[in-house]
């Protein structure tokens, strides 16, 4: 894949982009994609003229702000909305891509029954109906046999009208709800609630010192940073990038650091070893608003940059440099958060640590710093659902199923059958599972579905699917048949974004906006949002008398009213209407504009005030958590060192990068142009040890699966891990473009869990790797 | 004759390589998707170095609306031609694919599209300008790597960028005078 300058073909540039584009196949590929297209044309609406309308987009979930540009009823294109500064008038690869999604030709259109075996891909054609009696009926069921509302799950994804699947939820009374947390930042979260009681932002546009830890922020797209960190980096200002790969962040960064994987903490305790003993960290800040100081000095005294060094493998020196330099710009400094943390077994220490560098030399609350989230104040409906008696804990909170945590020190000490900190919606993926297999302590056999792929998306995919063998009814909504649709007993279709509206959200940044969705198009295959779908669903429970003997009859008539009357019973209009009934003139501005605000600026020091009370035990900022203590786990970040692949074995890591999000985009013609298949990195010298070379295939072997995957042969990886991208090597035929292409991350990820958060530890998992 | 004088003054170092700009363009003109299909494009260049210092760069590309144009020069039909403000395009009834152009350009910037029946590439969004809109890959950028506008005008930011930076051309040897100028840092 090395390329030479100019003189060589743009096409062959494009074929080699990124590391992740496969070259070869193209033509086969082609003739299979105008095959689809050639089916491809939406009924003519009869709709003369062009439009712009203003909506938000949901590729990823940044939902960056834009006007769909409507031509004659059909959607055109999608471009940037000005106004939107949450994203700084942008649109990436995924939001222009977006106005593909309501044309893609293997969408879903009508609901679906399975008839033949599960994952056969038998189905047969049902009306909407007919599928919100089916789903009210198989709630119906799983209440009166097991008398117990928890034994059917709800599993949902991170989106806008994800409410509208929680008001279901609630309307039938379970509590095991499992959302995507757990996967992704739990961890960071609660690290760094931890100390500030809040999951603050970085304010990258006024830092001078920026610290990154593998938070690819240049491929990883997370609005504003990933724009803020290049176009609005200030003169002179420093990005410091660690991560085992040489990512498009690490070309724009003054100095990469390949740390060794799993050992950021150790760099992070040598940088606060500086700052201590050579006084540089801010003494009124501390003195003022934080508590644990002493215990702190005490702890970090041993953690000198040599040896911190001997852990990360970053130079004492360097260390040396990047404190001073640190302590330097706060507190216009930044030790960045991140978003997706399911790494390692200690996470939260790890985050833990950020937070307290950032505190002690007070890079908060302040311009260029870390900052308290804001948010537009909205009237939001918080509507009574009744109490039902029939209900269990969660199965994740009630179970004595063992966590299953790597094999050295780091997990002394940790919960062996619990989660410390268990979010009481997101529940904990991994324990989760493990307790539905085992029955323990109940059975849980139904669940609904909201556009989460968790058979792609949690590590150790065979025992999802033997998690699924105790499931008797799964029914799914999305706009795609994603590999949970594919092994589902019934397929809701939802409309997509671009087609519906959606209730306004608050984005908390910084820099607060409200957004909100309405429909650029017509539903192009009369689909139906989640909201119609709750709704429906709901009308048919209230059909069934066994779903409602168990809670206060007044509690049910006033929820016919406040829910299934005055929500789902109204257009979802009126729902915006009442949430920016305080602002004259906002749901106007909404509807022209896209997007409500109060300000565009940034305010600075609200909680830099002495009456302040932190969230947290103390109402300070806990440097030592008090409350940590209480559940035997350590007060201060501690380190130990991660167990290391023994000879010939490698560290699987992860990451993302902005041409697809997760597993939910890859079957979109514009997207699957730029990344065809995946390709496992592998370090020069290790490809020559193992005899291959790019473009061979290889075999990546752990103790829970195996893949095959093409190889990119390449210097910017250590040599002591490998890594490729997600969403590949996919199990849905109709999902065709990429249907058994490069490699499934759910296949050979070891499922081991982050137990203070409960998130899962995603990069665990050694793997052995042979020619193909 | 206008004095307009349009083109593009791009800062690489800022480019993400997201491919923002190349799936705008697509969806902005109608460009079938395919890998042969592209008016615009982001160069990865070569990695220089060996673990641990590395250097990548990237760089974003199109048609370079030369002054002096290979491809016009070539065409047996007049299809290619020049507008006054130096946009050059095609006119796609008069192309009768002989890629002559193709051969010519020294960019590698054109492509023979199905959609039209002819050859096509970068128009610098040339049905935008008259509402005062920017292409839609300028547009679309999160960093805002190119800066599109009129050069003869000293107050437009492309101007001002323009003055202000060192500049490179792709390959001056050439002589084409292109007018697209990559700053120097």
């Amino acid at each position: 894949m090395t390329l030479s300058g100019m003189n060589v073909s743009r096409r062959k540039f494009l074929a080699a982009s990124g590391g992740v584009v496969a070259a070869g196949l193209v033509a086969a590929n082609l003739s299979t994609l105008k095959a689809v297209a050639s089916g491809h044309s939406p009924a003519p609406t009869g709709e003369i003229g062009e439009k712009h309308i203003a909506s938000s987009c949901e590729m990823c979930v940044n939902k960056c702000g834009f006007f769909a540009h409507v031509v004659d009823g059909r959607l055109k294109k999608l471009n940037p909305n000005p106004k939107f500064f949450k994203s700084r008038a942008m649109l990436c690869a995924r939001g222009n891509a977006g106005a593909e999604e309501p044309y893609n030709p293997e969408r879903l259109t009508k609901p679906l029954l399975r008839v033949g075996e599960r994952g056969e891909g038998k189905w047969k054609e049902i009306s909407y109906e007919e599928a919100f009696k089916l789903v009210a009926e198989k709630l119906k069921e799983f209440k009166v046999k097991n008398e117990n509302r928890s034994s059917v799950a709800f599993a949902s994804s991170e989106g806008f009208q994800e409410e509208m699947f929680q008001y279901l939820v609630q309307s039938y009374g379970s509590t095991n709800t499992v959302r995507h947390p757990t996967l992704c930042l739990s961890s960071v979260i609660q690290g760094w609630s931890s100390v500030y009681g809040v999951y603050p932002d970085a304010d990258l546009k006024n830092s001078k010192f920026v610290i990154m830890f593998g938070a690819n922020r240049a491929e990883a797209i997370v609005t504003p940073d990933s724009i803020d960190f290049v176009k609005y980096k200030p003169e002179g200002a420093k990005l410091i990038y660690l991560d085992p790969r040489f990512t498009n962040t690490a070309t724009k960064a003054d100095k990469w650091y390949p740390v060794k994987p799993g050992t950021d903490l150790a760099f992070v305790l040598g940088v606060i070893n500086v700052i201590i003993t050579e006084k540089l960290y801010d003494a009124a800040f501390v003195e003022q608003f934080c508590d644990g100081f002493a215990d702190l000095e005490t702890m970090i005294a041993p953690h000198t940059p040599e040896w911190a060094e001997k852990e990360c493998e970053i130079p004492a020196v360097e260390i040396r440099w990047v404190a001073r330099e640190f302590a330097k710009a706060a507190p216009a400094a930044v030790a960045y958060p991140g978003r997706r943390t399911s790494w390692y077994v200690n996470d939260v220490y790890f985050r833990r640590a950020c937070a307290i560098l950032t505190a002690i030399c007070g890079c908060w609350d302040a311009p260029g710093g870390i900052c308290p989230k804001a948010s537009v104040p909205l009237k939001n409906l918080d509507p009574l659902f009744p109490y039902f008696e029939m209900t269990d804990d969660r199965i994740d909170v009630a179970s004595s199923v063992k966590n299953r945590l790597p094999q050295d020190k780091r997990s002394d000490n940790m919960p062996t059958d619990s989660v410390a900190y268990l979010g009481e919606k997101d529940g904990s993926w991994l324990r989760f599972r493990d307790a539905i297999i085992a029955q323990d302590p109940y059975p849980v056999e139904a669940m609904i579905v909201y556009k989460q792929n968790f058979i792609e998306a949690v590590p150790n995919r065979a025992k999802t699917m033997e998690m699924l063998k105790k499931i008797k009814f799964m029914a799914v909504i999305d706009i795609q048949m994603t590999e949970v649709a594919y092994f589902a007993d019934l397929v809701i279709p939802e409309s997509t974004y671009l087609e519906r509206w959606d209730s306004v959200h608050n984005l908390a940044s910084i820099w607060p906006i409200a957004t909100f969705r309405q429909p650029v198009v017509e539903p192009v295959f009369g689909t139906k949002s989640m909201f119609e779908i709750a709704g429906g669903i709901i009308n048919e429970m209230l059909k069934l008398p066994e779903l409602w003997d168990d809670a206060d009859e007044m509690e049910v008539e006033d929820f016919k009213m406040d829910v299934a009357e005055d929500i789902f019973g109204q257009p979802l209009e009126e729902y915006i209407k009442h949430q920016l009934a305080d602002h004259p003139g906002a749901y106007e501005q909404m509807m022209k504009e896209g997007v409500f605000y109060l300000t565009d600026e940034a305010s600075y020091g609200k909680t830099r005030n002495p009456e302040f009370r932190f969230k947290t035990r103390t109402g300070k900022i806990e440097l030592a958590n008090v409350k940590y203590a209480d559940k035997g786990l350590s007060p201060l970040p501690i380190y130990a060192a991660p167990r290391q692949p023994e000879p010939g074995k490698y560290r699987m890591i992860l990451g993302r990068h902005g041409f697809n999000t997760h597993t939910g985009t890859q079957n979109n013609e514009y997207l699957w142009e730029i990344q065809k298949e995946n390709v496992i990195w592998i370090n020069t010298a290790e490809a020559r040890k193992i005899g291959v070379i790019s473009g061979d295939y290889v075999t990546v072997k752990s103790s829970v699966g195996e893949q095959t995957v093409k190889v990119f042969s390449t210097e910017k990886i250590r040599k002591d891990c490998v890594f490729f991208a997600h969403g590949f090597g996919r199990l849905s035929p109709q999902l065709s473009l990429v249907y058994k292409k490069g490699a499934s991350q759910a296949a050979i990820l070891e499922d081991y869990l982050e137990p203070i958060s409960g998130n899962a530890a995603m990069h665990e998992t050694f793997v052995s790797i042979a020619k193909a | 004759m206008s004095q307009k004088k349009y083109g593009i003054v791009l800062d690489a170092k800022k480019c993400l390589n997201c491919k923002a700009c190349t799936v705008a363009c697509k969806f902005e003109n109608g460009v079938e998707v395919g890998d042969e299909q592209y008016r615009i494009w982001v160069a990865e260049k070569e990695l220089k170095g060996t673990f641990p210092n590395l250097r990548l760069d990237f760089e974003p590309s199109q048609c370079q609306h030369c002054e002096n144009t290979p491809c016009a020069s070539v065409c047996p039909t007049s299809a290619t031609y020049k507008t006054d403000e130096g946009v050059v395009l095609i006119d796609y009834k008069k192309c009768i694919i002989c890629k002559a152009c193709m051969t010519a350009c020294p960019y590698d910037a054109r492509f023979v599209s199905e959609v039209h029946n002819a050859i096509e590439k970068c128009t610098f969004c040339y049905h935008r300008l008259p509402e005062g809109r920017e292409p839609a890959c300028v547009e679309t950028c999160p960093t805002k790597v190119r800066v599109f506008g009129d050069l003869n005008d000293p107050n437009s930011k492309a101007a001002k960028l323009l003055a202000k930076h060192d500049t490179y051309q792709l390959k001056p040897e050439k002589n084409t005078r292109p007018r697209l100028f990559y700053i120097i840092k």
